[in-house]
């Protein structure tokens, strides 16, 4: 290995500032620190420092995604041949996943180091989480041109054009997800685009739910032999990463444990989530919406309430930013996709929309909670 | 009496940790003092070169506030007075005489209840530094009469002294350090000491105000201390605090007429054999204090506490105020794939390395970085060791963005760099909030 980093160690004064390449300093500093930690010590107090940064980080939310990752590549050979077999199913699944993934790490990550280099910042990790996020959020069957101009969209104008990492508003995975969903609107939902063979078509669990007006939409569900079990399970048709609670479960408790993924989010969205369809069972009877009966476990269960719940919600950037903030983002959130997948017939899939709009919301809940602070303190002088 | 229970914050499990074995180190031939330790003094030299000083004789003065006076700790001569950029004055070396001719100060009895005259044989004794005052931990200023006076009797910071090692046999003189305290104030004493501590010293002292407090680093901070008991509203309301070794040496000047210059300090680290609690002269080099203890190289020397010391090299002394000198090893090589490691022996706060499942004895520490700078991502691990009621993160953007009426409205007053430490030591983004902290005090105090 030291053949490598003496390598690394005599190309490197060509990348730093003054040499011939500096201006592709990013470049370097990708490769250099990726291959072996920096060697640089603590300038002053403190002196020494914890072990984290954020490659670990932003990696530990790769780990919480690879569940979802797996039996997403799994369901969708399984969807295109249900009678295929396990490796079987993998492997179909595999060939037809892969590509997406490789597409957005490769367009995205050129647009990452593009706008370093222009911008002579160092390229950041946060990049790795959206790169995969964002196939995990499509049907298995899209284009690849379309994850291409999607990435493209979330990382320059969801991301770039407002600073870059850390000071975007909204999450690019969702924002480009969103592009996609509205221009695309064909490939992005419907029956037709979640299976990979064309013969093979099948609504999923929300479009379900909702579709006879008048009628129960657990009873539908039932008739359509969606079982509580099943949606647990995930072997139905649904963006790539979503369908199996399993997985997302498995996911949301790395990122709980490790604290990566805030608990107060998670815990608001289901609060949210669960007074919201309560209060929609309480007026089901008055109204021919079939989503109205569907219960809190239910959507729980359906579309990408988990996921989003866990995995897009919970992006510390675009998230509200205080303890008290995250909790009332969370509740918004929970409490916005039932609004949405029950009220507006247009959109199913609320959870999307849902957390853009919750996006746009947080930095007016930390402003609040921030004022919150500050008269609690100047009460605490007062008492004094 | 009520318990604050402080719940955010860590104990650093580093390897080093001092022995509870007391030495005192041999008189040194040479002493420095270094009017850097201060902050915001412009120094005024009051000798020099070749001149010959007493124990307790003047210096240099305060050129802002000339009643503050900087005395030697021994006797002896002027030997160097070094500068440095702009000619500010960096260090004075005095060559130690054989024995010591002490300053008479003149106590009497008198002078003990009478406030002015105990302001003044502490200005004049050059006791008076050992005073310091918030906002912005300056030596407390003589024209002010300040809201609250701390003394915190509860050291966590990491190889911290034990405070009882430090208060052995001056039982005396620390009681009659606090009687003084509250006489030249006239405020509220308030003594803050650990949720265990039953030592009648502590829970029988008079004229102060005990409070006790319990949890992880930084519960002994008095400015975790000040948060919880005054806080702070503006940059004209004053708390001063001074260490408890120091209450004892008030008490002791005016017990004895005399000067104390000796203080209990601790040598801690991985990188340096012996770890034991070191009996000093004032402004001995670290050199001395060093002396006959090997260091193992590369090693980094601090004067203070791994989190919140600074780096000094052996012939400069420990720094007025600090009660530690930390030897850690300094970091070299670089790890092949780091962040991929499952991480059994790296050391985080964070549930993210495999070491946090299996708890194992204590873990050296690096001067490494071991990672590199990025934008702030708010993981909420920043907050999660500050046991105060400020929200770090805004306060650290308003600062960066130079918004002097949000940093006071969150709170800047109340803060110091070193209850921010930790914040430091677990951000991932690798950013210096110390740094930034001292840079909006700076900037607030003399802008503000």
């Amino acid at each position: 290995m030291s053949v490598l980093r003496s390598l690394l160690d005599r190309v490197e004064p060509h990348f730093s500032k003054g040499g011939r390449f500096s201006r592709f300093g990013a470049l370097y500093e990708i490769v250099d620190t990726f291959l072996y930690t920096p060697g640089t010590v603590t300038p002053g107090a403190p002196h020494v420092r914890d072990a984290v940064d954020m490659k670990r980080s932003m990696f530990t939310v790769i780990i919480a995604l690879l569940p979802a990752l797996l039996f997403g590549i799994y369901n969708t050979g399984y969807q295109a041949d249900p009678g295929a077999g396990l490796l079987q199913n993998m492997q179909t699944g595999f060939v037809a996943v892969l590509p997406l993934i490789a597409i957005s790490y490769i367009v995205g990550g050129l647009w990452e180091v593009l706008f370093g280099i222009v911008r002579r910042h160092d390229v950041n990790e946060g990049f790795l989480v959206t790169g995969l996020l964002l196939p995990l959020t499509l049907p298995a069957g899209i284009p690849l041109w379309m994850v291409a101009l999607g990435i493209s969209f979330g990382v320059v104008i969801g991301k770039e054009v407002t600073g870059g990492t850390g000071y975007n508003i909204f999450n690019p995975a969702l924002v480009a997800r969103a592009f996609l969903f509205f221009a695309y609107p064909s490939e992005m939902s419907g029956d037709a685009v979640w299976s990979m063979a064309d013969e093979l078509t099948r609504a999923t669990p929300l479009a379900v739910a909702s579709s006879v007006s008048g009628a129960d939409g657990v009873y539908l569900l039932k008739e359509a032999g969606y079982t509580l079990q099943q949606l647990v399970i995930g072997r139905f048709p649904g963006s790539i990463g979503e369908t199996s609670k399993v997985a997302v479960l498995l996911g949301a408790i790395v990122l709980l444990v490790t604290r990566i993924g805030s608990w107060r989010i998670m815990t608001g969205g289901l609060l949210g989530m669960t007074a919201a369809s309560l209060i929609a069972n309480a007026m089901a009877p008055s109204f021919d919406n079939p989503s109205l009966y569907l219960t809190p476990v239910h959507h729980l269960l359906m579309g990408s309430f988990a996921f989003g719940l866990v995995f897009m919600a919970t992006d510390p950037v675009s998230a509200a930013q205080t303890d008290r903030g995250r909790w009332i983002y969370g509740i918004l959130i929970g409490s916005l996709i039932v609004m949405i997948r029950v009220l507006n017939q247009a959109f199913p899939e609320g959870v999307m929309l849902s957390i853009l709009l919750a996006n746009a919301f947080s930095p007016m809940i930390d402003y609040f909670v921030l004022r919150q602070n500050i008269a609690r303190r100047q009460k605490a002088y007062a008492r004094q | 009496m009520s318990v604050i229970r402080i719940r955010k914050g860590h104990d650093l499990n580093i390897l080093g940790v001092p022995e509870k074995k007391l030495q005192h180190l041999q008189r040194p031939v040479r002493l420095e003092l270094c009017p850097l330790d201060f902050r915001g003094i412009k120094p005024k030299l009051l000798v020099r070169e070749g001149e010959r000083v007493n124990a307790g004789g003047a210096v240099y003065r305060d050129k802002g506030r000339p009643d503050i006076l900087f005395t030697s700790p021994a006797s002896g001569t002027i030997s160097s007075i070094a500068y440095g950029e702009r000619r500010t004055i960096t260090g004075i070396t005095i060559d130690l005489d054989k024995s010591d001719i002490f300053e008479d100060f003149r106590v009497s009895d008198a002078d003990h209840s009478d406030p002015s005259s105990i302001r003044s044989l502490l200005l004049k004794s050059g006791l008076w530094p050992v005073i310091r005052q918030r906002p912005f931990s300056g030596i407390a200023d003589p024209d002010v009469s300040p809201k609250a006076v701390f003394v915190p009797a509860m050291p966590t910071a990491p190889f911290a002294p034990d405070i009882f090692m430090q208060l052995d046999g001056k039982d005396r003189a620390f009681q009659s350090g606090l009687t003084l305290l509250a006489r030249l104030t006239g405020s509220p004493v308030h003594l803050v000491i650990d949720e265990k501590n039953s030592s009648p010293l502590f829970t029988g002292a008079e004229d102060v105000i005990l409070h006790r407090f319990s949890g992880p680093h930084p519960a002994g901070n008095v400015g975790i201390h000040i948060h919880h008991i005054a806080p702070i509203r503006h940059r004209d309301d004053h708390v001063w605090y001074v260490l408890p070794q120091d209450v004892a040496r008030i008490g002791a000047f005016f017990l004895t007429g005399r000067l104390p210059v000796t203080k209990v300090m601790t040598v801690g680290g991985e990188a340096v054999e012996q770890r034991q609690y070191l009996g000093f002269m004032q402004g001995s080099l670290i050199g001395d204090i060093l002396e006959g203890n090997p260091v193992s190289e590369p090693a980094r020397i601090i004067s203070g506490d791994v989190l919140t010391g600074t780096r000094r090299d052996l012939q400069k002394p420990i720094g007025f105020y600090d009660e530690v000198v930390s030897v850690i090893p300094e970091k070299t090589g670089r790890d092949f794939i780091g962040w991929l490691s499952p991480g059994m022996r790296k050391y985080s706060v964070t549930n993210l390395f495999l070491s946090r499942l299996f708890p194992s004895g204590s873990f050296s520490l690096d001067t490494g970085l071991n990672g590199s700078e990025r934008v702030m991502i708010p993981f909420g691990n920043i907050e999660s060791v500050l046991p105060i009621d400020i929200i770090p993160t805004w306060l650290i953007k308003m600062i960066i963005a130079r918004d002097i009426d949000e940093m006071e409205k969150l709170g800047i007053y109340e803060c110091d760099p070193e209850d921010f430490a930790l914040c430091s030591f677990v951000d991932a983004s690798k950013m210096e909030i110390v740094d930034i902290i001292r840079d909006g005090l700076d900037y607030i105090e003399k802008n503000g």
